[in-house]
């Protein structure tokens, strides 16, 4: 699904975010990403989501190599990968129903087709009693949950999440990890940035470790690709 | 579309929709889209209301020089009606060869009327009219020509120019002539005005699609949050550019319409100066105002404004708000 071949990311300065990084993520497996803030997992997720080009080596999203995706495909592939971020990056000034609907009304969904999508997706976090308020008026979990179910309302067949329990307290985090279990466990392929060592350790997952910008172990060994 | 992922059915497209549907459905969106746009500059009226108030402004400069170019043609065109070629006719000439000469030009299809002024007539009407009666009286012979005055079917002053130059030739004729030196000059001037307009008009268009794009780069700039999330979920340029798109034709629109209010306000200021002039000249002059065909053209030409304007913000400006994400 997912497969990284000999990637580097140096920036202008000569700091090299990424060194030689290569794994590969199966089709439906869960893996999580972590290590020490500036360790990569930024620039990682980055270079797939096209935000970030890498300097050399080649990443491929099911089989199709991203430096073959010019500037006016990047959107098209974006609406490809679910992303949720650390901050949300919601629109503070728009309902959590046009929060959600966004990447829909960008597709050119409208009316009833899009109102279904909506809420079922909304259901699935347990927001759908939220569905009316502002994003503002909600805590922070609630507002990662409307961001998760951003990500997957257009049902893309890969989920990258970036911290996404960076400031939730330890049973909200459960919770989300759950949501991302059960999306997984219908198929999606979910790759998770985190720097969480209890959480990871408690899911037991495959876990991809980055230090100084190397991969120092991609979880094979530990855990497994196929749990 | 979907470049990752043959045969994943993404978007609208994933729906069925005949045609006709699909056809009814894009209006629906634009629609719903210019309307949106109407929303957001309902919601900033301050920076809005200015923008629109430089279009009005702006614009109106270009429209009132047009009016004015406009007015003078109808004086200039109203006097070219009355245009007559007098021919003066050889010292010699006897009254067969008059009568001969008449019924050639009754018989030329350029003419359209010959009065002829007999030199006895003439002199005549000269000595009453001119205060110099007892003068005359001391003349022996008349010194006045026979005169015929032409009234040319064409009144253009190309074409009774034209009609004189063939009048001239006539064995009779000494001098023809047709006063329309003035009237020439008077054109001369109304071009004069119309290429300052013309210039004035360009400059001001300018000026009116560097206030909309600077506009529209503020818009773009205070969005800017807005904007990279909507890249961040896959939305492509020409998508995040359509509202302020729509913004652009909206400034545009309100701002011709502005013009056009301040226009009215300016001809009925000024209907009293103009008609006292007009009266000392016993003129039947009446004041044009703008047609419904111009207003028409002046919409479009602000509305053109403000989208072009806008077209060249977002060019510049989307593209450059990369996704910085995560």
């Amino acid at each position: 699904m997912l497969r990284f071949e000999q990637v580097t990311k140096s920036y202008s300065g000569g700091f090299v975010a990424l060194d030689r990084v290569s794994f590969h993520l199966e089709k439906g497996e869960m893996a999580f990403l972590t290590g020490h803030s500036g360790a990569g997992k930024s620039t990682l997720l980055k270079l797939i989501s096209l935000i970030e080009r890498p300097t050399t080596g080649k990443v491929f999203i099911n089989g199709v190599d991203l430096s073959r995706v010019n500037r006016g495909q990047v959107p098209y592939v974006r609406r490809d990968i679910g992303m949720i971020f650390q901050n949300h990056k919601l629109l503070m000034n728009h309902s959590v129903f046009d929060n959600v609907a966004l990447p829909l009304v960008i597709e050119g969904f409208s009316g009833k087709d899009m109102t279904k999508r909506v809420h079922a997706a909304l259901d699935k976090v347990g927001l759908l009693d939220k569905v009316r308020c502002l994003p503002h008026t909600l805590s922070g979990g609630e507002q990662q949950r409307v961001g998760i179910a951003r990500a997957v309302v257009n049902r893309p067949p890969l989920l990258l999440a970036d911290e996404p329990t960076g400031n939730l307290d330890p049973d909200l985090s459960k919770d989300i990890m759950n949501v991302f279990e059960a999306f997984n466990q219908v198929g999606v392929s979910v790759l998770i940035a985190s720097h969480d060592l209890s959480l990871l350790a408690r899911m037991r997952y495959r876990t991809l470790t980055l230090k100084n910008g190397r991969m120092i172990n991609d979880g094979l060994t530990s855990f497994g690709a196929d749990e | 579309m979907s470049i990752l992922f043959q045969g994943r059915a993404t978007g609208a497209t994933a729906v069925k929709q005949s045609l006709w549907n699909r056809f009814v459905m894009f209006w629906v969106h634009h629609i719903r889209q210019a309307m949106t746009s109407l929303g957001e500059i309902w919601l900033t009226p301050a920076s809005s209301l200015l923008t629109v108030a430089v279009l009005g402004v702006s614009l109106t400069l270009p429209v009132t020089l047009h009016l004015m170019v406009k007015n003078l043609q109808q004086v200039s065109s109203s006097i070219d009606q009355a245009a007559q070629i007098s021919l003066f006719l050889k010292a010699d000439t006897n009254e067969t060869q008059i009568a001969e000469l008449i019924a050639l030009l009754q018989a030329n299809p350029e003419v359209a009327d010959v009065q002829f002024i007999d030199k006895g007539q003439a002199l005549a009407e000269f000595t009453a009219e001119s205060g110099f009666g007892d003068a005359f009286s001391y003349i022996e012979d008349n010194p006045l020509p026979h005169v015929m005055l032409v009234s040319p079917k064409n009144t253009s002053s190309v074409a009774a120019s034209a009609l004189l130059e063939t009048l001239k030739q006539e064995r009779y004729v000494e001098l023809a002539k047709l006063d329309i030196g003035w009237l020439e000059r008077l054109d001369a001037i109304v071009s004069l005005v119309r290429q300052v307009a013309m210039a004035v008009a360009l400059l001001l268009m300018v000026a009116v699609l560097l206030v909309v794009g600077n506009t529209i780069r503020l818009m773009i700039l205070t969005k800017k949050d807005e904007i990279e999330v909507m890249k961040l979920v896959g939305a492509t340029n020409s998508y995040i550019q359509r509202p302020f798109l729509y913004t652009g034709i909206w400034l545009g629109f309100f701002g011709g319409i502005l013009t056009f209010l301040i226009e009215e306000v300016l001809l009925w200021w000024l209907k009293h100066a103009i008609a006292g002039v007009t009266q000392l000249y016993d003129s039947t002059f009446s004041l044009q105002p703008l047609s419904l065909a111009e207003l028409g053209y002046l919409l479009l030409v602000a509305v053109g404004l403000g989208f072009i304007g806008s077209l060249l913000a977002v060019r510049r400006n989307i593209s450059q708000i990369e996704a910085t994400g995560l």
